[in-house]
């Protein structure tokens, strides 16, 4: 009951953070990753059209960009803590309740952070930086 | 603003109620709507395995020029259409919600939406023509 208490007393600092960062990566996926997915995925491989990823040179003079690498960190980062709650609530919606307890935040949002850390180390040291 | 009665601040019986939703475990096939939802919600699933994917792609290019080498499989290409479904219908009803969750006065909420589908043309042409043109 005390634990209740102090609950509901709790500004919900948590729930707003998660919430913008759930709105936000939900609008970076939706505008951002289909043409990655139809170019990158699709036309590139069946080699319909010709593709920067699709040779080193011009791949590595791509990521090298900063500009690129900033990029890629929002198209990668943003959208895995859109996933992480949608996710989390589609377990709920199976009726899992376990999926609201904290650890299970932990884990999700934590697994996104864990991504967010492994895309800023691949970004910054796959191709070395420059403007070129 | 009246304030509440005292009584309504402390629980009435020593033991609280708890409601406890009942869900049966299809309730999701029951209905298109319900269906279409957890559609919606499972679309993160195939587009996050896609990114991940995508982010071995990008690692491999410190493999150096003999050691790189991008998706090019059958298999992933099948992958990708099915991600690309899911990906288009993400796209679809999140920025469908636009007109809902934005609210600017004076500014049909319709309009917002035909704005946010507008922008997802626009970044998809330029982002295609980035991919494209630095190419060989």
């Amino acid at each position: 009951m005390n634990l209740e208490a102090t609950r509901q007393q709790r500004p919900a600092f948590a729930h707003l953070v998660w919430w913008f960062l759930f709105a936000q990566g939900g609008v970076i996926a939706a505008i951002l990753i289909p043409v990655h997915v139809l170019v990158q995925g699709i036309l590139g491989p069946l080699g319909i059209v010709p593709v920067v990823d699709r040779h080193y040179d011009t791949w590595v003079r791509v990521l090298s960009n900063p500009l690129v690498k900033l990029y890629l960190l929002v198209l990668i980062v943003l959208p895995f803590f859109h996933f992480a709650h949608r996710l989390r609530y589609l377990l709920v919606d199976f009726g899992v309740p376990a999926a609201k307890s904290v650890p299970a935040q932990v884990v999700f949002y934590g697994g996104a952070v864990v991504v967010a850390v492994v895309t800023i180390w691949v970004v910054l040291t796959t191709a070395p930086m420059s403007f070129g | 603003m009246k304030a509440p009665p005292a009584s309504a601040e402390t629980p009435t019986s020593a033991t609280p109620l708890v409601y406890v939703p009942e869900m049966g475990r299809g309730w999701w096939l029951a209905k298109r709507h319900y269906f279409l939802y957890i559609v919606r919600e499972f679309t993160a699933l195939p587009l996050a395995l896609w990114l991940l994917w995508f982010l071995v792609e990008i690692q491999r290019a410190s493999n150096g020029p003999k050691g790189y080498y991008p998706h090019s499989s059958p298999g992933f290409v099948a992958f990708s259409v099915i991600v690309l479904g899911f990906a288009v219908y993400h796209s679809y009803t999140f920025l469908s919600l636009a007109g809902v969750i934005i609210h600017i006065k004076g500014v049909p909420a319709r309009l917002i939406v035909v704005s946010q589908f507008a922008l997802w043309l626009v970044a998809s042409v330029v982002i295609a023509a980035v991919l494209i043109g630095f190419a060989r």
